[in-house]
């Protein structure tokens, strides 16, 4: 008979009490997200009232700063915690509600185009990181962490790849907080870069897309330019996301092909599992658009619905931004992410502009 | 313990993805928007 041995166990968490965990959180993210609104709307209707010359800062530059400043000079109160977490899923949530803003054929054409590009950037970073890598001595694990999360779609990639890969947690603490800092950086830089280029809003998207890593920052930064850079920023960001378990699966073979990772026994499986799901809510959502399940001002409710989901995602991009912890993980990692996303970064901008030039837009 | 066995079962709850929940929600929002529950959303 066998014996039973009583194992320690946490008592089941249940719904509510998950769901008013998240409360606080949530209602923290709307209040900067709305605040950053409202500062947006005054702080340029005072500036004119008093003929002042400042330039228009939008609501979502105001919403990342207020979550900087929350996260860098109080702290985060472990109470918001859970809740600021959420932001990944207002991201998500609005990325499928955009998808009314485009019609099939539109996301048939740019992403079309996209999808050569984000082909070619994938193969230059994978490319350009690993080379960084041993040229500056990081172990390989890490190497292929920071390659695979410039190359397609930042900490989902990472965190996807160390699973399967079988990376330490060190290494992947390191190339989040690479990564994380490098998105914080283009924030700032890529739309100062695109106004001083003159570059339309359709080239500038694109780029955003192709060269910021993380959703939220790509998305982020195509808002911070404008509406139109945002809508074309997605697009290319969501065509890179759909990528990702080619290339983690890629990746997973060959360390199990070293013997330093499990093999994958489904490879559809596990490209299923590795799938962005929301791209296909985007999709769903973009054909009924096209169809006229919506008539035009439920596709502008649906597109505002999007930018609120939007906005408490821009408050939780400062709130976890956190400058104390990323510079706690070391400068190597830093360096090599620094470097080679300015390669990316001119690489992709080349490549933008020369396919803007061809495609006329 | 010789000869006796040590039986440990881990029971997987079923869980959807953030990335699903994300569908769902979103979908669900489109139609309360298309059978007009949510007749006008302003920004």
């Amino acid at each position: 008979m066998a014996d039973a041995i009583a194992l320690p166990q946490n008592p089941p968490i249940s719904f509510s009490t998950r769901f008013f965990r998240l409360l606080p959180g949530v209602a923290l993210l709307a209040a900067i997200g709305f605040a950053g609104k409202l500062l947006e709307r005054n702080v340029n209707s005072y500036a004119k009232a008093n003929h002042w010359v400042i330039p228009n800062i939008e609501y979502v530059l105001w919403a990342i700063l207020i979550g900087l400043v929350i996260s860098n000079v109080f702290g985060l109160a472990e109470i918001f915690k859970p809740g600021v977490a959420t932001y990944e899923f207002w991201l998500k949530a609005g990325i499928v509600l955009l998808g009314s803003r485009f019609l099939l054929g539109d996301v048939w054409k740019l992403g079309g185009v996209s999808l050569g590009l984000v082909f070619i950037e994938i193969i230059g970073s994978l490319a350009f990181m690993t080379f960084l890598g041993r040229l500056f001595g990081l172990r390989p694990k890490l190497t292929s962490l920071l390659a695979v999360g410039s190359a397609v779609c930042g900490v989902s990639a990472i965190i996807a790849t160390k699973g399967a890969i079988e990376a330490d947690d060190e290494d992947s603490s390191f190339a989040i907080a690479a990564i994380l800092a490098l998105g914080a950086i283009a924030l700032f830089t890529f739309p100062l870069v695109g106004h001083s280029l003159h570059l339309s809003d359709r080239a500038y998207g694109v780029w955003a897309g192709l060269a910021v890593d993380n959703t939220a920052e790509a998305t982020a930064a195509g808002a911070l330019y404008s509406d139109a850079a945002a809508k074309l920023a997605v697009l290319t960001k969501t065509t890179r996301n759909a990528l990702i378990g080619f290339v983690v699966l890629a990746y997973a073979i060959y360390w199990a092909s070293r013997g330093q990772a499990h093999t994958v026994a489904n490879k559809a499986a596990f490209l299923w599992q590795k799938f962005p799901k929301f791209v296909l809510g985007f999709l769903l959502v973009s054909l009924l658009a096209t169809i006229g399940f919506f008539t035009k001002d439920q596709n502008a409710s649906l597109a505002n619905l999007s930018r609120w989901a939007f906005l408490l995602t821009f408050a939780g991009v400062g709130l976890r931004t956190n400058f104390r912890e990323m510079r706690r993980q070391g400068l190597r990692p830093f360096a090599v992410g620094f470097i080679g996303e300015i390669a990316i970064a001119i690489f992709t901008l080349g490549l933008v502009i020369a396919t803007a030039r061809l495609f006329h837009f | 313990m010789s000869g006796s066995q040590i039986k440990v079962e881990a029971k997987t709850a079923f869980r959807l993805s953030l990335d699903t929940w994300a569908v769902i929600i979103a979908l669900l929002t489109a139609a309360l928007v298309r059978f007009g529950i949510l007749p006008h959303v302003p920004w």
